[in-house]
């Protein structure tokens, strides 16, 4: 998600808030059915009726904290760019740390220092991980210019585009 | 925009192809970082041994399911 193409600095914030909110509300929506099904009496009825009521209870509340979550990390994203005029992972993992250590401030400085490390080490991940995917995925999923490569290539050649460039 | 069918497939990957690429990153994301605190949390409640791993894998895989349904709405929402 990280590494395509990604709106411009102050319009990110909005993006990844609202983003951040539909995939919060509903993978909390998927969640919470599964679990208010398991969880209420016995009876097809009672079982949509309370699969209904924890979407409608949890399902938003999920999504607010992901859009908390969201838009602090991409202001403090747009202002490192800002501050440091370029953009790399390590933004992204800063402020992952900056962000869990900030949502966690009320709770005391180990509860910061252990939130903020959770942040960096799962955007550390994410990043490593769309790094990895970019690189091996472009073998698979050219897009943009190198589509225009005018040599005729053979059909059956996957995976090997390297060669041409 | 004209976009031709190359050597090497379709010019985009389809909505579904996201989805399932998103799905399999979260999960290997969820996976690592699921090995890490789950190895944490075991530890702290004192699970040794054969229990350890156990507990282990079984964070692993839940956080790597959690992980990776939420990565492949977020991916499903954008495009």
């Amino acid at each position: 998600m990280e590494e395509y193409a990604r709106e411009p600095c102050p319009w990110r914030i909005v993006d990844d808030c609202g983003g951040a909110f539909t995939m919060g509300a509903i993978g909390g929506g998927i969640f919470q059915a599964v679990k208010g099904f398991r969880n209420s009496p016995a009876g097809i009825n009672h079982r949509l009726k309370g699969s209904m009521t924890a979407i409608r209870t949890r399902a938003p509340q999920l999504g607010g904290s992901f859009a908390v979550w969201g838009g602090l990390f991409s202001m403090i994203d747009c202002g490192l760019v800002k501050v440091r005029g370029k953009e790399d992972p390590w933004n992204s993992i800063t402020s992952g740390a900056m962000t869990g250590a900030i949502l966690a401030a009320r709770n005391g400085p180990v509860a910061m220092v252990g939130s903020a490390a959770m942040g960096g080490i799962l955007l550390a991940l994410i990043e490593g991980a769309g790094i990895l995917l970019t690189r091996f995925a472009s073998a698979q999923f050219p897009t943009g210019p190198q589509m225009e490569d005018p040599a005729p290539m053979p059909a059956p050649s996957f995976g090997d585009y390297r060669q041409y460039q | 925009m004209p976009v031709a069918v190359g050597p090497y497939g379709q010019a985009q990957p389809s909505c579904f192809d996201r989805v399932k690429m998103g799905f399999m990153m979260g999960f290997a994301v969820g996976m690592a970082a699921g090995a890490m605190f789950g190895t944490f949390s075991c530890l702290r409640i004192g699970m040794r041994g054969r229990e350890l791993m156990g507990g282990v894998g079984k964070t692993m895989m839940q956080s790597g399911g959690t992980f990776g349904t939420f990565m492949a709405i977020g991916m499903g929402i954008r495009c």
